[in-house]
């Protein structure tokens, strides 16, 4: 096997020709990969929360606003071409449901929905999502093939 | 002093907490004890402000399965209670409570996890008894909802929740020992920023 990547909570990793980026136990938080096939260039980004709130906060790469502007503006600085993009996204579950609550741990889906609305903003179409439900996911992206594979815990693989 | 983090918090501070935790957890041993029927000691609580990775490394990995029980806390104080352990816990409770013991938290049906949420209230909600009994607040708790699932994911959720004001979680830590084995366990006693100021102001730290 190839170098791994490893991305953490709130954190971008971008490589390009061969390897693998992986981030682990997507619960709330979305992982959104990005693959330019015909440079093999791909990135993979976990959000934690919708939008920053506080414009001098540096992590920059903890919100969905913020970091998929980021990584777009690197991946182009890197030759990403916007046309022949493939992204997809996972995550945003709800881990624990509380009944008579509903507004509590819905994170997930603001983070799903904010992650939608960014991309269609940056001018991405999404090819494929493993949104929502209830359980975790382990993301990650083959990047000689584009292959996004979600694993989750009792489940099968998924092939995005 | 005000603190805005869970990190601002002092030594003499932090030892508040870890009394409480100790005052809790005995509770919460007690309660525990009295529902297994056995005899149940805690070994010497001990207090951590850390961040995700590093709670995360103190438990196990990301990818580990554990099981998680969680209660809101609404009042005086507001914030989650999270209540985590591992397969040894919870067939310790189930020899009790069911007379049956499983492999692996893959094999557990309804009747297992319904215990599992059962007993992680219990706990939790001796712990918050006998703390806010102590500091005079009054605290609602919610029903208790539980998860089995990845250990990266479920810490995430207090990350998530309090994401906009500290990257940090507050850890009291005390394992059970049942009948001589040790059980690991971690609380997670997690009040948001101006309730923890209302606690240590009721305690007299300022």
């Amino acid at each position: 096997m190839d170098r791994q990547l490893k991305v953490g909570i709130g954190d971008m990793k971008l490589t390009r020709g061969a390897g693998e980026i992986i981030t682990y136990a997507l619960g709330s938080c979305v992982g959104i990969t990005f693959y330019d096939p015909y440079i093999k260039l791909g990135a993979l980004l976990h959000v934690l929360l919708p939008e920053r709130q506080n414009p001098d906060d540096p992590n920059i790469y903890k919100y969905a606003d913020t970091g998929i502007h980021e990584t777009v503006r690197k991946l182009t600085a890197f030759g990403f071409v916007k046309s022949r993009a493939i992204v997809k996204v996972a995550g945003g579950a709800k881990m624990f449901e509380i009944s008579g609550n509903a507004t509590f741990g819905n994170i997930g889906d603001r983070n799903a929905a904010m992650v939608k609305k960014k991309l269609a903003e940056e001018g991405f179409r999404i090819s494929a999502e493993d949104l929502g439900a209830n359980y975790a996911r382990t993301m990650s992206i083959d990047i000689a093939t584009g292959e996004v594979i979600v694993r989750t815990f009792g489940r099968p693989e998924k092939h995005l | 002093m005000k603190l805005r983090d869970y990190g601002d918090m002092n030594l003499q501070e932090l030892d508040v907490m870890k009394e409480i935790g100790s005052i809790g957890t005995s509770h919460a041993a007690t309660a525990l004890s009295n529902l297994l029927n056995k005899e149940v000691r805690i070994t010497i609580p001990a207090v951590q402000i850390l961040g995700y990775n590093d709670a995360v490394k103190q438990i196990g990995q990301e990818e580990q399965i554990v099981g998680a029980t969680l209660v809101q806390m609404t009042g005086d104080i507001n914030g989650i209670m999270l209540f985590l352990f591992n397969m040894d816990f919870a067939n310790t409770v189930f020899s009790k409570l069911l007379g049956k013991t499983y492999s692996s938290f893959r094999d557990l049906d309804e009747m297992a996890n319904s215990a599992l949420t059962e007993i992680g209230n219990i706990i939790i909600c001796s712990y918050i008894n006998a703390f806010t009994r102590l500091v005079g607040l009054d605290v609602s708790m919610s029903v208790p909802s539980s998860a089995i699932n990845m250990l990266g994911a479920i810490l995430t959720v207090p990350i998530a929740e309090y994401g906009y004001i500290t990257d940090k979680l507050m850890y009291c830590n005390a394992d059970f020992v049942v009948e001589g084995t040790i059980l690991n366990d971690w609380l997670l006693m997690l009040p948001d920023i101006d309730s923890l100021n209302r606690i240590l102001g009721k305690l007299g730290v300022e």
